[in-house]
């Protein structure tokens, strides 16, 4: 670049861009590299365009020298400004912008020259980058504050003897020189702890507009210079009044508030970047001639085979071709348990190979893995701005210039009888307001609610719908599905006389093992506790129906192979066994003279989530009305419903009726939020105030709910609403506090009631009480009452299933006529 | 008290000093990572 100009201000090392950063950004012009920090805008991510010239791209950036809230919105009217930008979405609290651009007019170093512009600068988010940044940046904030705190000791110790001196105890020539020492003592502290002020001042004075750092720079050059005139020149307008000690304490004061400010935000951007900096850098791919070499995970491709091995992530999507291992899916779905998987398993990119070295054939990379959706649902949440917080920061600028004025009238009101005295009172008025606390009130708590849901497995598409979901009065399931497990489950075993029920269930597992059908499945899983001594052979499966095979007993001293036929009653050859309600699979033995004769008949049903009574009972506690609209048949939902103890519930219900319901429920006035699977219930969803949808077996683009449950659980229903409510409890309660404070402390401020330390003090207090109020919701997802905690323990889906020999009924049917 | 005048420019230019100590400190990775090199001595290898 050829605006590259050496000389860099020394408190600002990094704000030009070095050679190296220069040729980097250049490199970003080239379309290949655009892939590693953004993805092209086609429809539904398929994948990228053989032109990468011909649609527009979103890329995110990571951006450096944001301060406040009112720098996001100036970071976004200079990215908009720039022709061939199409979108530009800057998120303060994440110092993080999505900028969606046009490749035909704009080139990415071109908009990140407009950034930079501005005065800041945007990096590609990409990890590598992104982390060392962050590691100088939190180096120097330390250096900063380190420089502040030392200096306000010592400039404290200078100033002890002015207070107790009597009069005529101190020299005026001592007095002098410990005027003279603390000068020396608070110039570095000047030059390099305000220095992020000034500079921030400076350029927002050369763009001629407001923001936060103004008033504070004007404060500190003001009380400098009153207090360097009163050293140097005691006879001057100024008259002989030192604010070292002020000066020192309140920027150490703000100074540690902002530092706290910068780790707690680094914390809730790290829920985020956690996530993001799942995928390995590099990954080794199989070659041609069966070795491994190294290459760079950007390079994969769908076929590839690649060896994961102990402790590092899976790459991309794909399935175990070799090996068997145990992987850590936490962050995919909140499940903290590890998950077994064996040679066919499919693994998901992001996740944690943590046992032994696995062979993976890739299935999917880059922007169609599950990861990346998951990536980026989270970052375009993330940059939303929610309503409060929209407000927040319309007030905060208009805000800024009655500061301004008032701390101007103020210091004309004084100046008659005090020139020092009017200035500091000026001064008092331009530090002691606090617009970062009403604009960081809205989003940090809201972010750091999505981050804790994240980290339970919940994505939070839309902000908003926090605060709709901290109103619902209504939850509306409206699917079976969602109350039930996707698969059906044995509930009782009816044996012929003289056969054992384990024996059965082990012979239809067999059987059943080599069918995907839901009632073999369930079969299978019943059966899977059992001995499992028989192999199954010349399976073969009519669809619907059922199967035929033949079971061979492997032991030793075992019965001869035997044709067996499992399915419904007909199939199987035997009467169907009168009007029950619950489905059959019936398991018979084919004689060589082709009669048949029943061995034993499986009832099965829709197996209810364990957790389902005690959430609907979490919700109801809540003040919750629970209802169930499902398309099933009626009997089968009042069952379910009954279970989970609904009490309102409506079966064969169409879509349409389902709309119609829910607005119904509307116009009653409740505030209703949905709960269904996401994929073919959009216009419900859609309709609801909130809605949830569970995303396990959902494409997650695909997902139209305002917030997607990755994981299994059920609870993460009631425990997101309890969330969202105690956000808003302390959205409010931040809110309060910001317009509290400026409105009792500005006035106090202008009468001359308020030392400048001391409103230093309530700058960096009430920002940070703001953070760490919301730093709250960080702690824990709320724990559901304690019923409901049992049953939630037990929630996989393998302790879930009822085993043969405990608590399966058996019973012994008579032999059918 | 004339001991004063050597004292406190003394006091000065230790300040500013420490502050280069505590420069050095920062920017050479002195406070990141503290808790790991604590426990390093507890480690076998």
């Amino acid at each position: 670049m050829s605006k590259f100009r050496p000389a860099a201000p020394v408190d600002t090392p990094s704000a030009q861009p070095s050679p190296a950063a220069a040729a980097q950004t250049s490199l970003l012009d080239e379309p290949q590299e655009w892939s590693a920090f953004g993805r092209a805008c086609t429809q539904a991510g398929q994948g990228e365009p053989a032109n990468p010239l011909a649609s527009p791209w979103e890329s995110h950036v990571v951006l450096d020298g944001m301060h406040c809230a009112a720098c996001a919105l100036t970071i976004e009217d200079a990215l908009k400004a720039v022709p061939g930008v199409q979108q530009a979405d800057v998120s303060a609290a994440t110092r993080r912008a999505r900028v969606v651009w046009n490749p035909a007019q704009v080139l990415p170093s071109q908009w990140m020259a407009a950034v930079q512009h501005a005065g800041y600068r945007a990096m590609p988010a990409m990890d590598a980058f992104a982390r060392a940044q962050r590691l100088r940046e939190s180096r120097r904030a330390l250096w900063r504050w380190l420089v502040a705190g030392f200096c306000m000791m010592q400039v404290m110790m200078y100033a002890w003897p002015a207070y107790v001196a009597q009069p005529g105890d101190l020299t005026a020539e001592m007095e002098h020189l410990l005027r003279w020492a603390s000068w020396v003592i608070t110039l570095p502290m000047v030059v390099f702890s305000c220095g992020p002020f000034f500079s921030s001042a400076l350029r927002d004075i050369r763009l001629r507009r407001v923001s936060m750092d103004l008033p504070v720079a004007l404060g500190m050059a003001i009380t400098f210079i009153v207090s360097s005139a009163g050293t140097f020149d005691m006879d001057g307008i100024f008259g002989k009044e030192v604010y070292y000690d002020s000066l020192t304490m309140f920027v150490f004061f703000l100074l540690t508030g902002r530092w706290l400010e910068l780790r707690l935000r680094d914390r809730t951007a790290g829920a985020l970047e956690a996530v993001m900096n799942r995928l390995p850098d590099s990954v080794e791919r199989r070659t041609g001639d069966g070795s491994f070499e190294r290459v760079a995970t950007r390079r994969l491709a769908v076929g590839d085979t690649v060896r994961v091995l102990a402790g590092e992530a899976f790459p991309a999507d794909g399935r175990i071709t070799a090996g068997h291992t145990h992987v850590d899916e936490a962050l995919l779905t909140g499940e903290s348990t590890p998950v077994a998987r064996a040679e066919g398993g499919a693994v998901t990119a992001g996740s944690y190979n943590l046992q032994a070295p696995v062979e993976v054939l890739v299935e999917s990379t880059g922007a169609q893995t599950r990861f990346a959706q998951i990536v980026a649902l989270m970052e375009s949440a993330s940059l939303q701005k929610p309503r409060l917080a929209q407000l927040a920061d319309r007030i905060a600028r208009p805000f800024l210039w009655a500061v301004l004025v008032a701390a101007g009238l103020a210091a004309a009101w004084w100046w008659p009888t005090d020139p020092s005295h009017a200035l500091m009172v000026a001064v008092a008025v331009l530090i002691v307001t606090c617009p970062c606390a009403l604009s960081l009130a809205t989003p940090v708590a809201m972010l750091t609610a999505a981050g804790t849901l994240a980290r339970h497995g919940v994505l939070v598409r839309n902000l908003q719908a926090l605060e709709a979901l901290a109103r619902v009065d209504t939850v509306v399931f409206d699917k079976t599905g969602t109350l039930t497990r996707d698969a059906m489950a044995v509930r009782s075993v009816h044996t012929a006389p003289g056969i054992n029920a384990d024996e059965a269930l082990s012979m239809a597992a067999a059987l059943a093992g080599q069918s995907m059908h839901p009632v073999s499945r369930a079969v299978a899983l019943a059966g899977a506790a059992t001995s499992g001594h028989w192999r199954a052979t010349d399976v073969h499966e009519e669809a619907g129906r059922g199967l035929v095979g033949t079971l061979t007993d492997t032991r030793p001293d075992g019965a001869p192979p035997r044709v067996f036929r499992l399915g419904s009653a007909l199939h199987a050859g035997v009467a169907a066994a009168g009007a029950s309600a619950a489905l059959q699979a019936v398991l018979s033995l084919e004689h060589d003279d082709g009669s048949v004769s029943e061995v034993a008949r499986f009832e099965l049903a829709e197996d209810l989530r364990t957790e389902a009574p005690a959430v609907v009972d979490a919700l109801q506690r809540a003040g919750i009305a629970v209802q169930l609209l499902s398309g099933d048949r009626a009997g089968a939902v009042q069952r379910v419903a009954t279970q989970a103890g609904i009490a309102t519930a409506h079966g064969e219900c169409t879509p349409q009726g389902k709309l119609a319901a829910l607005k119904d429920l509307q116009l009653a006035g409740r505030h209703v939020a949905m709960v269904g699977d996401g994929l073919n219930d959009g216009p419900v969803l859609a309709g609801a105030h909130a809605s949830f949808a569970f995303g396990r077996a959902v494409p997650l683009a695909q997902a139209q709910a305002d917030f997607v449950v990755l994981g299994d659980s059920l609870a993460l229903v009631p425990q997101t609403v309890m969330l969202a409510r105690h956000t808003l409890r302390v959205v409010r309660q931040n809110l309060w506090w910001a317009a509290g404070y400026n409105a009792l402390c500005v006035p106090l401020a202008v009468v001359g009631a308020m030392p400048a330390w001391l409103a230093g003090l309530g700058m960096a207090l009430s920002s940070l009480l703001v953070v760490l109020n919301a730093a709250r919701l960080s702690r824990s997802l709320p724990a559901l009452p304690p019923c409901a905690a049992t049953a939630i323990a037990g929630n996989s889906a393998v302790a879930a299933l009822p085993t043969p020999d405990s608590d399966l009924p058996v019973a012994t049917r008579p032999e059918p006529a | 008290m004339d001991i004063l005048y050597l004292l406190i420019p003394l006091s000065v230019a230790l300040v500013l000093l420490v502050l280069a100590g505590l420069w050095w400190a920062v920017y050479h990775g002195q406070f990141e990572s503290v808790e790991q090199e604590g426990e390093r001595i507890l480690r076998d290898d």
